[in-house]
């Protein structure tokens, strides 16, 4: 019993011992970026990279702020990502909802049509999504970008929301339909509440991926003023110019948000993915 | 589960889809049937598409960059498929007991997914600079300068390099999607076998991996999507060079269509992608169908 | 928690629907008021031309108070993703840069940019302008593009290295070799180069295939009209594989973008680089003072000289909506004034001949005598032939920096010339 406990402390131990060393190279990128961004570009070119910091700077975040035009391009990422998210959150729940609720003919048909979508290299919609737009009449607005946004994420969106709405047993929705409920409240007030958390975990990924996109912002729109923070940080990767202080603090000025949005529902977001396993 | 027949509308689910698949259609569906058309076409992007049958396929089947990239795209699957999930699932099962400072592991671990892939590549990409980057600069201060490179200028090198950044930005992934699923575990059955004199092993073996194949299913599928649609870090680290050798389907079609303005041409890569895709689809579906009914 | 949950999107909703009604009410209100408007997209990214950029447009709408510029200026590879869309877009850019010459052409061969013919002929380009520039912006006799700008390519070098080891500029390809050795002997790596973007390689083969098999042979084979599978362009990879063979580069150039390999000329480990005039805006500034260049040796004084001397300039788009304010703009670019504070301001060379050279410093007084004394002025590699040919040419020039056998070249140029017969025969 007592050499028993003390494996079981000793693998705890070794345990503890292979996470501390996992983090630590796992951080090791971040702190280099982190580290080169204070620095000056001229000390790391001329004392090499492991040379001991001589000068702690901000100068690089100002640069990449202002020289990526950051204050111009940041509330622009927002307006785009925002209604796309909520958009794409909202149908996709309606259309999980459908795929996994009912049974009808043509449901795996439509499913595979979702997840088809999502297996779809998007560059290649570029142009005829640019087609599109035009002859809607949205090309160079925000409209345009939010249009995408929502419609290709609905493909990944309904394919893990159908996946935990399908755990939920159907003892639920069914008691509800005997109190009377119809199809939309059973939606609404049953279902709804449960993947909530779900939601949030998938508005997680959801936000990195919209916020971060260049090349639709790129194709679907003509004016730099409506330009996302991601052109911001294109345009620190000059023609001929490459600061690497520079991009490196542009590139963890752009990551703020995401990170932030992190943190915020981090909270929901390991319970949001166990969602429909135990309740 | 055999309840089968329920008092619903047969509308009802029609009317759930309505809105979601209409605007799937207009912005997903329909540019990908119109893409089907264009991959049988010559058009630069400028003029009306000259329809020209399958001359774009049998060029294809000539072209030597394209097999280069098809099989960089299993090899990135290859890899896809077992370190990050071996990795993942690993750290879920030590992180999902009551440890102390297993939330700051779990979003420490995380915390790479957070960045895009072309942050993640331009951080990488200084790592890897040859003079001044930290790991040559590592390796020579430890007397190991004839392990130092061009980590993504050496041919042989330069593909590993990429995926490594990939897999270090998934293994985080994988680890929330595992540690999601272990809650579906049933604590008790897990119990019994190792009451029933199994080890931890042979627990993990027969009890938890095989009710975590939902989730298993998820994540491969994930995987594979990820690793086909790889896209953003070739491009921001190598744009596919040295001369090809890191190209990937996407990479390749982006170039074709955007730098060489071959659109028929880039079409007719994304159709063979989606056909490749859609193997995987149909694999998912049969699971999916066959775990249902 | 479902509470909290809800009530958060519905105030994200708001706040964040307001400002697309917002932006969208400012955008039709621009569009509909007196005041004429341009819009301009340009891709001078870099600090420095980004500045002068908005200087110039900030200078135009002060003098010209009736017109209101839209202007954007997108990051220079995505400018070159994005022209497609613009140019097909209803309402498309009025007025955008891009690159002289075949670039150029490819666009107005399929009808996308305006005759502005009537912009030459007011302006009195046709008198202001040389010859061969007006040539170059002209299709079946008509104007349709304007070029403003434009540098030189050299062999760049530090005289302070040069001076250390008793070298003086080379002129011939035997000097040029004597150079590369002295250097070599002193440990001193020649040549300074960064391939990661593949162009700076492409430099390399327009010299060597300019000046073995002389400009006429090099442009028909940028046009298609010569098969690279010729004995000519093999001697021109069997030379550059010698040099490559001998130690003349530095290692792993494609590792590094063009600029990253500027420290390898600041610290003494190199001494030369093959490059444009924009160099300057790049070395550090230990060494701005220490820069100066030469022509690449002539290896045949039999043959033609050609240089490679790429031009930039503005197009209108054909659907433009507002073609009498985009014309209005293009005049001011081209205008003696404008011409002379950009030359002043980022050291490009103007293409107005009533530019004063007196403006110019030494070093740009030698580069224009340069280009003025060779007997052909190229673009440069990719904006000589076409795009996909580029990009085919550019990896072929990689491969062959890795694998370079008399097989190897064999191979390379063997494939090349597949993709040239795929391409110029359609």
């Amino acid at each position: 019993m007592r050499s028993g406990t003390a494996t079981k402390r000793l693998t705890r131990t070794l345990i503890y011992f292979l996470l501390i060393m996992g983090v630590a190279i796992w951080m090791i990128p971040f702190a280099a970026a982190v580290l080169t961004s204070f620095r000056s570009n001229d000390e790391i070119m001329t004392y090499g990279f492991l040379s001991f910091p001589k000068k702690l700077q901000f100068t690089s975040f100002i640069a990449a702020w202002n020289r990526g035009n950051l204050k111009q391009y940041l509330p622009n990422s927002f307006i785009i990502t925002i209604p796309s998210l909520v958009m794409t959150l909202y149908l996709s729940s309606l259309s999980a909802f459908a795929l996994s609720k009912y049974r009808f003919k043509g449901r795996n048909i439509l499913l595979g049509v979702f997840v088809g979508g999502m297996m779809l290299p998007f560059q290649i919609l570029l142009l005829p999504v640019f087609k599109l737009s035009e002859a809607l009449g949205i090309y160079d607005s925000y409209w345009g970008l939010i249009g995408i946004h929502t419609a290709f994420q609905l493909g990944f969106c309904t394919f893990v929301l159908r996946n935990y709405m399908v755990t939920i047993p159907d003892s639920v929705s069914e008691a509800a339909r005997i109190d009377g409920c119809n199809d939309f409240t059973i939606y609404s007030k049953i279902i709804m509440p449960l993947v909530i958390p779900a939601m949030a975990a998938i508005a997680t990924l959801e936000f990195t991926w919209i916020f971060n996109d260049y090349i639709w912002a790129l194709i679907l729109l003509r004016s730099e003023k409506l330009m996302p923070v991601t052109a911001g940080l294109a345009k620190l990767q000059g023609q001929y110019v490459m600061d690497w202080t520079v991009i490196t603090a542009g590139a963890l000025l752009a990551a703020v948000p995401t990170i932030l949005i992190f943190l915020f529902l981090q909270k929901y977001f390991i319970q949001g993915l166990t969602m429909g396993s135990n309740k | 589960m055999t309840k089968k027949s329920r008092l619903y509308n047969p509308l009802a689910p029609w009317l759930f889809l309505a809105a979601p698949l209409t605007i799937y259609m207009i912005w997903v569906i329909g540019p990908m049937l119109y893409t089907f058309y264009l991959s049988l076409t010559k058009w630069d992007g400028l003029t009306a598409p000259v329809f020209q049958g399958l001359r774009n396929y049998t060029r294809l089947m000539k072209d030597p960059v394209f097999f280069l990239s098809l099989k960089n795209n299993f090899i990135w699957i290859g890899f896809f498929i077992t370190v990050p999930v071996v990795f993942g699932l690993a750290l879920a099962m030590a992180l999902n007991k009551d440890i102390r400072g297993a939330k700051a592991f779990k979003a420490l671990f995380y915390s790479p997914m957070v960045l895009s892939l072309v942050v993640c590549g331009l951080i990488w990409s200084w790592l890897y600079n040859p003079s001044q980057g930290l790991i040559n600069t590592v390796l020579r201060s430890a007397g190991l300068g004839e392990l130092a490179r061009g980590w993504l200028s050496d041919p042989k090198y330069a593909l590993g390099s990429i995926i490594t950044v990939a897999i270090w930005r998934q293994v985080g992934y994988v680890m929330i999607l595992y540690l999601a699923g272990l809650q579906s575990v049933d604590p008790f059955l897990v119990e019994a076998s190792l009451i029933d004199g199994a080890n931890k092993w042979q627990s993990f073996r027969h009890v938890i991996l095989p009710q975590l194949r939902p989730i298993s299913i998820v994540v491969m599928v994930i995987s594979i999507i990820d690793s086909l649609r790889a896209f953003d870090l070739v491009s921001v680290m190598t744009r596919g060079g040295p001369y090809n050798m890191t190209s990937v389907l996407a990479n390749f079609m982006y170039i074709e269509s955007f730098n060489n303005y071959k659109m028929g041409y880039g079409a007719a890569i994304s159709v063979i992608l989606f056909m490749i895709s859609l193997v995987f689809i149909v694999l998912y579906l049969n699971v999916v169908m066959k775990d249902e009914s | 928690m479902k509470k909290l949950g809800l009530m958060l999107l519905a105030l994200i909703l708001c706040a964040s629907i307001l400002p697309i009604w917002g932006s969208g009410q400012t955008e039709g209100a621009a569009g509909a008021s007196e005041k004429g408007m341009v819009i301009y997209n340009s891709m001078n990214g870099d600090p420095e031309p980004r500045r002068v950029d908005e200087k110039l447009v900030a200078d135009f709408a002060a003098a010209n108070g009736d017109i209101e510029v839209v202007h954007s200026i997108i990051a220079h590879e995505d400018f070159k993703t994005a022209i497609r869309a613009y140019l097909t877009a209803s309402t498309p850019p009025d007025i955008m840069t891009w690159f002289a010459g075949n670039r150029a052409r490819f666009f107005i061969d399929k009808g996308l940019i305006m005759d502005i013919s009537d912009v030459w002929e007011d302006e009195g380009w046709n008198q202001s302008y040389a010859k061969s520039w007006q040539a170059m912006s002209s299709v079946d006799g008509k104007q349709y593009f304007l070029p403003t700008s434009w540098y030189w390519w050299a062999v760049y070098y530090r005289p302070s290295v040069f001076d250390s080891y008793g070298i003086e500029e080379p002129e011939t390809w035997d000097e040029f070799m004597d150079v590369c050795e002295t250097l070599k002997s002193n440990g001193v790596t020649p040549f300074a180069i960064g391939t990661k973007y593949r162009w700076t390689a492409a430099a390399w083969f327009d010299y060597l295939n300019m000046r073995l098999n002389g400009p006429q042979f090099h442009i028909d084979l940028m046009i298609g009209k010569e098969s690279y599978a010729d004995q000519r362009v093999k001697n021109v990879f069997t030379e550059w594989g010698k040099m490559i063979d001998k130690g003349y580069f530095i290692e792993d150039p494609a590792a590094y973008s063009w600029s990253e390999a500027i420290p390898f000329m600041a610290d003494g480990s190199a001494a030369m680089y093959l490059m444009g005039d924009f160099i300057r805006d790049s070395v550090p500034s230990s060494i701005a003072s220490d820069i100066d260049f030469f022509r690449f040796p002539i290896i045949d004084p039999s043959i033609p000289v050609g240089e490679d001397a790429p031009t930039d300039g503005y197009f209108l788009a054909a659907n433009a909506k507002n073609p009498e304010e985009a014309k209005a703009l293009l005049a001011f670019f081209g205008s003696k004034e404008v011409q002379e504070y950009t030359a002043n301001e980022l050291g490009r060379l103007p293409t107005n001949g009533e530019v004063d050279m007196s403006i110019f410093n030494e070093s740009q007084k030698k580069g224009i005598e340069m280009i003025n004394t060779a007997d052909f002025v190229a673009q440069f590699y990719d904006r000589d032939t076409t795009p996909e040919m580029a990009d085919e040419g550019m990896n072929a020039f990689m491969e062959f920096w890795d694998r370079h056998t008399a097989a190897d070249i064999d191979r390379i140029t063997s494939r090349l010339e597949e993709v040239r017969q795929e391409l110029f025969t359609e």
